[in-house]
């Protein structure tokens, strides 16, 4: 029988749970120490999603929710990447739901209270199911900076939210991508509340002027590393699986 | 079967915010027309309702709050313990007005582990939201089952910990309760996945 384990998280690596600069997190934030134990078959399985599920727009934003043809505001840009393992083993069949605010820094949700206009042509939601060499693309529009109550007013960098279902339920993950140069990334609590540049910079789009010309459009290259597993075989009893 | 392959770091986790509603589950806030349905209302659609169970319950911050912004994945085996591609996942969000959820799902089988072992039935419930720079995992037991050989509720037993709020209490024959506490003295136990 084929055993399974995750690889065991670096936590140096991930955002701190407890990170009072982001106020949301006071009340919400666990204290106590989370329990670890062996991967056991539940945490390395999980749901399959095939392309069958998606239309044909489902990764382009500038189409998805438009009206008689018109374009969203803003200007269009590609994102791609590819989708690996902690190995670099590429990760076919991930399906990836991205959501984000429209060009003025909206989102097209009952609780967002920002006072910028929605695009009636912009949804901001798209997905994919990553291709056998781990690619996956979404064109869309430059989502605009947007502020939000914290310590008083505070700015959000642009950013898309990721949500990736890999092979595995202890695999999951939900993040979100910045872009190069934007000065608000570093004032981010959100984005400081993980410690490590590196690890911040690994969140970083970064603009990709090969493809940006080609396209007529500007192109960031987000590549993503879903955590990866262990297997090895071991023996069991006779009466087996 | 060593890997010796250099290990990467994995991507960081940020918070999904609280409008991660119009990613995962975009009819549910009124986007509709892009999306035939949202992802996992069902997670047994091959079932009669007849079979399934109901499990109920609330998200507490840490004022004792119901909370109703945020997104709860289930995982789970079916009644034998099996797990499938197709079933088991499912996604939902507590109601607006009641900051209940409802999960409609079938009882989950004992699930045999690697070594052979059965775990008793269990389903993993991972919770995201705003004010949470990483979504939260725990795992959904049952009060009616018998406990005392699981391998994870006996690791946390002979750790000292109270498993209890990894258990949902029985309210009758088709009906569960499992309320999460963010934080405070019930504080839920969460899991490293
Ligand atoms: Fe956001």
């Amino acid at each position: 029988m084929k055993k399974k384990s995750l690889l065991e998280r670096n936590y140096n690596f991930q955002p701190r749970i407890n990170f009072p600069d982001y106020k949301s997190s006071i009340l919400r934030a666990p204290s106590k120490e989370k329990i670890s134990f062996p991967s056991t078959l539940s945490e390395v399985s999980g749901p399959v999603f095939t392309t069958d599920i998606l239309g044909k727009n489902d990764n382009d934003l500038t189409l998805n929710f438009s009206k008689n043809n018109n374009s969203p505001l803003g200007h269009k840009i590609l994102v791609y990447g590819t989708l690996k393992d902690q190995f670099l083993n590429p990760i076919e069949g991930a399906l990836i739901e991205i959501w984000q605010a429209n060009a003025s820094g909206k989102y097209l949700h009952p609780n967002d209270t920002t006072p910028t206009p929605i695009d009636p042509n912009f949804a901001g939601c798209g997905r994919y199911i990553s291709a056998s060499d781990g690619y996956y693309e979404f064109l869309t529009i430059q989502p605009g900076p947007y502020p939000y109550p914290n310590r008083g007013i505070e700015w959000r960098p642009m950013h898309i939210h990721f949500s990736i279902f890999g092979k595995s339920f202890g695999q999951r993950l939900i993040t979100q991508m910045y872009f190069e140069g934007d000065p608000l990334i570093k004032l981010c609590p959100m984005v400081n509340s993980i410690p490590d540049e590196k690890a911040i910079n690994s969140l970083i789009g970064l603009l990709d002027t090969s493809k940006s010309s080609s396209h007529n459009i500007l192109a960031y290259k987000f590549d993503i590393i879903l955590r990866g597993a262990n297997q090895t075989y071991f023996e069991n009893k006779k009466e087996g699986l | 079967m060593e890997n010796i392959n250099k290990v990467y770091k994995e991507t960081p986790f940020q918070t999904a915010g609280p409008f991660l509603h119009i990613g995962c589950m975009p009819n549910s806030v009124g986007i509709e027309g892009i999306y035939n349905s949202d992802i996992g209302t069902n997670p047994f659609p091959n079932k009669q309702s007849e079979d399934l169970i109901k499990i109920t319950g609330s998200i507490f911050d840490g004022k004792g709050e119901a909370l109703d912004d945020v997104l709860l994945e289930t995982w789970q085996s079916d009644e034998n313990g099996k797990y499938s591609d197709v079933f088991g996942f499912a996604r939902f969000v507590p109601d607006k007005i009641t900051k209940k959820f409802s999960l409609f799902t079938l009882k989950p089988g004992p699930v045999k582990n690697f070594d052979g072992k059965l775990q008793s039935p269990h389903i993993l419930l991972s919770i995201s939201s705003r004010g949470l720079n990483m979504s939260l995992n725990t795992r959904i037991y049952f009060d009616d089952d018998n406990l005392k050989n699981d391998p994870l509720i006996s690791f946390i037993i002979e750790n000292h910990n109270d498993e209890s709020s990894l258990v949902a209490k029985k309210i009758d024959k088709k009906n569960y309760l499992f309320n999460v506490f963010l934080q405070g003295d019930a504080e839920t136990i969460f899991l490293n996945l």
